[in-house]
């Protein structure tokens, strides 16, 4: 495990950090808040669901909750215009 | 984050808020107080009863349908919720479900003590606990208190109740039974909870009813002057009373009620306090005491919006919902009036 991400600190110094570079980082940034996204979207899921089945009516309520923290996503794509 | 066996408290805490919604309220209450034990089977069919309802129309009928239909509304709820939970979850709620072995096995010690008939006593029996079909069924099996005792050995029950079945042929009253029972039950639910906040509260939670227990248990033996050691029905895990605490302040009414007005919880027993010393009823004391509990448990469930408290709180006013159906129902057929039946409900 050390070793592999020594290799591949040592890769990234070799080709003039990759990591440096604003396309990188820009796409690093809209993966990241996908991440938070997703992880937002499991806990509002599952109470959605819940929800849901006790209730067939709230369907819409709960699917408009859940895709809710998919903003942050778009947002961050404003990033890679910016930068990009 | 969502990994095998941690627990799923969004889902569980969302089904059980849509089923708070539908749990009854003032007006329904109110409705019920003027209804006859048939209208009330009928009302309770039109909500969420009707499964039961329907299901034991046919075998039986008037108030004992509203009872039974009940019970098993009551388990059917409770077991769906551990079908949900998962992980830590369902070990904080099972713990306190347990409560109903507790409940069964008394029911059971009752209904040897006084000969009744097996199928009266499994009308009575909520299955919303740990023990299986089957151990339930060698329970009812067992015709003598022994014989009781011996099916339990294995559980946490066995052992105090083994040491109060002497005390129990000594006297031939059931209370050393009963109270071994609870003891064992109280003492199993706070071995062992771990860290969190809302776990630290639910721990909280749990220790003010273990105090209200006792505080009745005091009260009752402080009335009834019985020349009984109080110490000996004292529960372990509260913060109110230690057991030479409450031996000592259980023999005088007066002290005790002072004690339990000077206390944390003065606050929201005061009034019914204060009724007590002056009506000298110790239903209302009783009365007041669920329903701090159950302020209690909502407040929590507030607090922690995502954690075991709201389903606890659910619980809780699940069963207060059964209890007040259920006084209805047996007030109508006593024949209460509708204002003597709301004087034993417990509406928050």
């Amino acid at each position: 495990m050390f070793e592999a991400t020594n290799e591949l600190g040592n890769l990234v110094l070799s080709t003039g950090g990759t990591l440096t570079n604003p396309s990188a980082a820009a796409a690093l940034a809209v993966g990241l808040a996908a991440l938070g996204a997703g992880y937002a979207e499991r806990g509002i899921g599952s109470a959605a669901v819940g929800a849901m089945a006790e209730d067939d009516d709230l369907f819409v309520n709960g699917l408009i909750l859940t895709v809710l923290p998919e903003t942050i996503v778009i947002l961050a794509l404003v990033v890679v215009f910016i930068v990009g | 984050m969502s990994a095998a066996g941690s627990s799923n408290p969004e889902y569980v805490v969302a089904r059980v808020r849509a089923r708070r919604g539908s749990l009854y309220g003032d007006e329904e209450y109110r409705k019920l107080t003027r209804m006859g034990p048939a209208e009330i089977a009928r009302f309770m069919e039109e909500s969420s009863y009707g499964e039961e309802i329907n299901a034991l129309g046919s075998r039986h009928g008037g108030v004992d349908l509203i009872e039974y239909a009940l019970n098993r509304n009551l388990a059917e709820q409770f077991d769906d919720i551990l079908d949900w939970s998962e992980g830590t979850l369902y070990d904080l709620i099972a713990r306190y479900l347990r409560k109903f072995d507790a409940w069964n096995v008394k029911t059971v010690i009752r209904g040897v003590y006084t000969d009744a008939d097996q199928s009266a006593v499994e009308a009575d029996l909520i299955r919303a606990g740990e023990f299986d079909d089957r151990r339930i069924r060698r329970l009812l099996e067992a015709d003598s208190i022994d014989g009781v005792i011996e099916v339990l050995e294995d559980t946490i029950y066995g052992e105090p109740l083994r040491e109060a079945y002497a005390e129990f042929e000594e006297t031939g009253v059931l209370v050393p039974l009963e109270n071994a029972v609870d003891r064992a039950f109280y003492e199993r639910l706070l071995s062992g909870l771990g860290g969190d906040e809302p776990t630290r509260q639910y721990e909280a939670f749990l220790r003010a009813e273990v105090d209200f227990r006792n505080a009745t248990n005091a009260l009752r033996l402080a009335r009834s002057g019985a020349d009984i050691d109080p110490a000996a029905y004292f529960i372990e895990g509260g913060d109110l009373f230690t057991r030479s605490s409450l031996a000592r302040l259980a023999q005088n009414l007066d002290e005790l009620v002072e004690y339990i007005g000077d206390s944390q919880y003065g606050e929201e027993l005061g009034p019914a306090l204060r009724e007590l010393e002056a009506a000298d009823s110790l239903i209302a004391f009783e009365h007041a005491i669920d329903g701090a509990l159950l302020a209690y448990g909502d407040r929590l469930g507030t607090i922690h919006p995502v954690s075991v408290t709201p389903v606890i709180s659910y619980i809780l006013a699940k069963e207060r919902e059964t209890e007040n159906i259920r006084a209805i129902a047996r007030g109508k057929e006593a024949g209460l009036s509708p204002d003597e039946i709301e004087s034993e409900l417990v509406i928050t």
